[in-house]
């Protein structure tokens, strides 16, 4: 709890600085909207973040400012001088108790309400805000019990309990700034590692300097990794809160709450998890308070009293999707069309076009905010649109589905980090450039037909799922001399705006995709205003970022906002009616997202890391009992505990591909853009708008596959003795087998001892299955269909072919 | 003043950058061009895994490039916490200032006059001193600030 108090208190600090001069601005123009509007946001986070603690002044202070300022966002009252002085006065009050709290003091009681007076016109008493303190306290008990050690230790400093302070893990802040510099710091010292192990290399063994070498190396590998943490948190530094904010907003509302929370140790970059902390508190607030029914609602409809939250997190490649989801009663769609159409958000006409998913969306509209009645923990506007904004500022994007009377389901999409990027990299007129992966819609290659490129006047147009789309030439855009690709001949990489448009723009030829570290451009090449920032490639060689939304509205190629909304609305539609193959998309140990069709994967397994073999020529991994061919390992060991592998089969074969993680099944919408270079990926395409390779399951099979074991464990029945039991059996499990253990209604195979077999048969018996004959002999006798009991190859082979002849599949 | 100086040539004139604004000396590897920037900007190039904006910095006075030689090595400077790789006719040496920046009546010329701050006395003779800022803005910053 220390941390997050001085995690408060560090916030109300950096926000206010940021705000100053905003006040003062204010101060000289009341009447500034914009000005109000940053205000109001500082009152209002203040507001949200005492819903984190137990204090009723803070929040009583900051609600009366709220209140009033809300008034005069709404035009029901003019902010004049008075107003300003009464809020100034609040907003210092503010600063003085954000002092005292983290100096530990209490400050004197004496002027609140003065305060809160003050801020009311005659006719509007501040009444909520009255009464806030004694509403609280008593419904705050058993969280505040919860709360105790750390308020003794922050109020009372002469108590004794500050002694254990300590016991909690140091902390410092540091600038993010400080971190870049210590991260690329160490990222130089790698190169200049290399740099140095290539001259040592070159310069032959030399004991005395191959030694403090290898421990420079190793040094340096675990500085690199510390200091990729210390950018790097667990979600659960985020997660950690909401608990508490759930049970003391659930006892405020008067309902009950139960909080889910999963993937807490799914990690990102520090600032992020910053950046996303207050919409994920505002969402949080926002099902709790509008989302969740009261007991007694839930009980009348047939639901559990106890409404459940619940918060998921999840890494897919380079982006973390959060998923906040409540089973309360759900966004009424209708309500909320009304209400756009009752604000002008949307024409009635536009209306009845737009799907519910369109409708849904609205919320995070500016200006848009259902709640009818105005309370302490959520809604007035300052609201949904904000937290898009912020996800949106990051790079990332929200959603919201909604079943009513069901439940409502936010799904938040998040980069990694702020530097890192997906990116294609493009290559056109023998210079390189990136693109960042999230405009990306689709690659096509301009020779298809249904692409019909043409050229209109000037303008150069393709046709991409049945609407003309207009196309740049990237190297008409860049001036750059015409590549020796003919017209109509270059791939298309069709890029998505964050407005909707879509243009497409005409490339050489696609180079690679992966992670960018993209890094800032000098200020005389983005005035050029085409690019975005640079990053290096793994050859050292620096590559321009391409700035795609100003290249777009360079070329006018963004439409105003009042469209967006039906055309993505169209382009939806016609998606769905696209032809479709199913495929499992993962992420390699290279950490390349890959996709392979699902046809082809028979199972996911893991396996421990000691059941990969790479004595052989070719790694291979003991699955079930089955050696299998393994691919997809890096030329490194692996280190982790355990490998997740998929298991691949072609009917015949199996090959086994080891894989970091598995990521989801999806539909292949986006056409197939055949990848030239690497012969196992048969093409590449776009998944929820980043590319992927297609695994090529022909040539994968081609290259790798094995002759056929079987997936099930084929049943092998041993001669009833120890030595069967004991030496035969182990021999015969590491062959893939199970053994008989009298259970099976038909074993695949049996081992009989010769003589026993031939008694056996003397009596008749039927067998149905094949039969191995182990002699005790080494030598054979003539035209004996019989095995040595101790000629291991033989018994193999023997096993072997008995499968390929009577096993299954 | 025991102010060191970078001494070089640039378009066939002797200049010198404080020492204490030159970051280092590199061999210059490839230069990846940047399309459609101003033509004294050469290109990006890599310095360890930084990116460096290379400026020619004949161009970037008006000059011809291709009218003199071109030294295989840069001159790495900061200048607001962009780092920049200068493309110069030949590196000399560094040396010692004598004296204090003096100005000559009658200026540099009008391609000097905007990046020289000054004339300064040294061992090896005399040498304009460069305004960084300036150097870097290149040709284009007058007609566009008029």
């Amino acid at each position: 709890m220390d941390d997050l108090l001085a995690d408060f208190v560090a916030e109300t600090r950096e926000m206010l600085e940021a705000s100053e001069s905003e006040i003062i601005a204010w101060e000289a123009d009341p009447t500034d909207r914009a000005r109000l509007d940053t205000i109001f946001r500082f009152v209002h986070t203040v507001k949200g973040n005492c819903g984190f603690f137990d204090f009723p002044r803070l929040a009583a202070l900051s609600h009366a400012a709220e209140d009033a300022l809300a008034d005069c966002r709404s035009g029901r009252r003019d902010p004049d001088a008075a107003l300003v002085t009464a809020v100034l006065a609040v907003i210092d009050r503010i600063v003085l108790m954000v002092n005292a709290i983290e100096a530990g003091e209490e400050l004197g009681e004496e002027g609140d309400d003065d305060l809160i007076a003050a801020l009311s016109e005659d006719a509007q008493p501040a009444e909520p805000a009255q009464s806030q303190p004694e509403a609280t306290s008593p419904v705050h008990g058993p969280a505040s019990a919860l709360l105790d050690e750390s308020d003794d230790s922050q109020f009372d400093p002469s108590e004794p309990k500050k002694t254990e302070a300590p016991i909690t893990q140091r902390s410092i802040r540091l600038p993010v700034d400080l971190l870049d510099r210590v991260m690329s710091g160490v990222s130089d010292m790698v190169l200049a590692r290399n740099d140095l192990a290539h001259r040592l290399r070159q310069a032959g063994t030399q004991p005395t300097i191959d030694g403090p070498f290898e421990r420079l190396t190793t040094i340096l590998a675990d500085v690199r990794d510390a200091i990729t943490r210390m950018r790097m948190q667990r979600i659960e530094t985020l997660f950690s809160a909401l608990p508490r904010l759930a049970r003391d907003l659930s006892a405020e509302l008067g309902k009950q709450v139960m909080i889910d929370l999963e993937g807490g140790d799914v990690e990102l970059d520090r600032e992020m998890i910053e950046m996303i902390r207050d919409p994920m508190t505002h969402i949080i607030r926002n099902a709790i308070d509008h989302g969740i029914e009261k007991p007694s609602e839930r009980l009348a409809n047939g639901k559990r009293e106890i409404g459940m939250l619940s918060i998921a997190a999840r890494q897919s490649g380079n982006t973390i999707s959060i998923v906040v989801s409540d089973d309360g009663g759900g966004l009424d769609e209708a309500r909320i069309a009304d209400k756009a159409v009752a604000t002008g958000l949307v024409a009635p006409s536009e209306r009845a076009a737009m799907t519910r998913e369109k409708i849904l969306q609205l919320i995070f509209e500016p200006g848009f905010s259902t709640a009818d009645k105005v309370s302490n923990v959520s809604g007035r506007g300052v609201g949904l649109d904000v937290v898009r904004e912020n996800i949106e500022k990051v790079g990332g994007s929200i959603k919201v589905s909604s079943t009513l009377g069901v439940g409502t389901l936010f799904t938040l999409q998040i980069p990694l980090t702020l530097s890192i990027i997906a990116g294609l990299t493009v290559e056109c007129s023998e210079q390189r450039f990136a693109i960042p992966q999230s405009y990306v819609e689709e690659i096509i290659h301009a020779s298809s037909k249904a692409l019909d490129f043409t050229r209109v006047g000037e303008t150069a147009l393709v046709t991409f799922r049945g609407v003309r789309v207009p196309c740049l030439m990237l190297t008409d855009v860049l001036t750059l001399a015409d590549g020796k690709i003919a017209e109509g001949q270059h791939t298309m990489v069709m890029l998505r705006l964050a407005s909707g448009d879509l243009f497409a723009l005409a490339v050489d030829g696609i180079h690679s995709h992966g992670d960018l570290v993209v890094k800032p451009l000098s200020p005389a090449v983005m005035k050029s205003g085409l690019y975005a920032g640079s990053t290096l490639l793994d050859d050292g060689q620096p590559v321009l970022l391409l700035d795609v939304t100003n290249i777009a509205s360079q070329y006018a190629l963004v439409s105003d906002a009042r469209g967006r909304v039906l055309n993505a609305a169209q382009d939806e539609a016609k998606e769905k009616a696209q032809d479709t193959c199913r495929a499992m998309l993962f992420s390699d140990l290279f950490g390349r997202r890959r996709a392979i069709r699902l046809e082809l994967v028979q199972r996911i397994e893991t396996a421990l890391s000691s059941a990969i073999d790479l004595s052989g020529d070719a790694p291979r991994a003991v699955i079930d009992g089955v050696i299998l061919p393994l691919i997809g390992l890096p030329d490194d060991p692996v280190t982790t505990e355990k490998v997740r592998l998929l298991r691949l089969t072609d009917g015949i074969c199996e090959i086994l591909y080891a894989v970091h993680a598995i990521d989801d099944a999806v539909l292949l919408t986006g056409d197939l853009k055949p990848a030239g270079d690497d012969p196992l990926v048969e093409a590449i395409t776009l998944v929820e708008g980043e590319t992927v390779a297609l695994m090529d399951g022909h040539e994968l099979f081609a290259q790798f596959g094995e002759a056929a074991t079987q997936a099930a464990k084929p049943v092998c029945r041993l001669p009833d003795t120890d030595w069967a039991r004991t030496i035969l059996g182990p021999l015969v499990a590491t062959a893939g087998y199970a053994i008989a253990d009298g259970g099976e209604a038909q074993e695949d195979v049996a081992i009989w001892f010769d003589d026993e077999y031939e008694a056996a048969m003397a009596l008749d018996m039927d067998f149905n299955t094949p039969v191995i004959r182990l002699r005790d002999a080494p030598d054979a006798p003539k035209n004996a269909d019989t095995v040595y009991r101790y000629d291991r190859e033989g018994l193999i082979d023997a096993l072997r072919n008995a499968r390929s002849v009577g096993g299954r599949g | 003043m025991e102010d060191l100086l970078v001494m070089a040539q640039i378009a066939g004139r002797r200049c010198a950058f404080s020492a204490h604004d030159v970051q280092s000396v590199i061999e210059i590897g490839a230069i990846t061009p940047v399309p459609r920037a101003p033509d004294f900007i050469a290109g990006i190039t890599a310095m360890r895994s930084q990116a460096l904006t290379v400026i020619d910095c004949r161009c970037a006075l008006g000059f011809d490039p291709a009218a003199w030689e071109c030294d295989h090595r840069a001159i790495v400077v900061e200048v607001a916490g962009y780092s920049y790789a200068l493309r110069i006719d030949s590196i000399e040496e560094i040396t010692v200032a004598m004296g204090d920046t003096g100005t000559v009546p009658g200026g540099f010329g009008p391609e000097w006059s905007r990046v020289a701050t000054g004339m300064i006395e040294t061992r090896i003779g005399p040498a304009l001193r460069i305004d960084l800022a300036a150097l870097i803005a290149g040709p284009e910053t007058l007609e566009t600030a008029a």
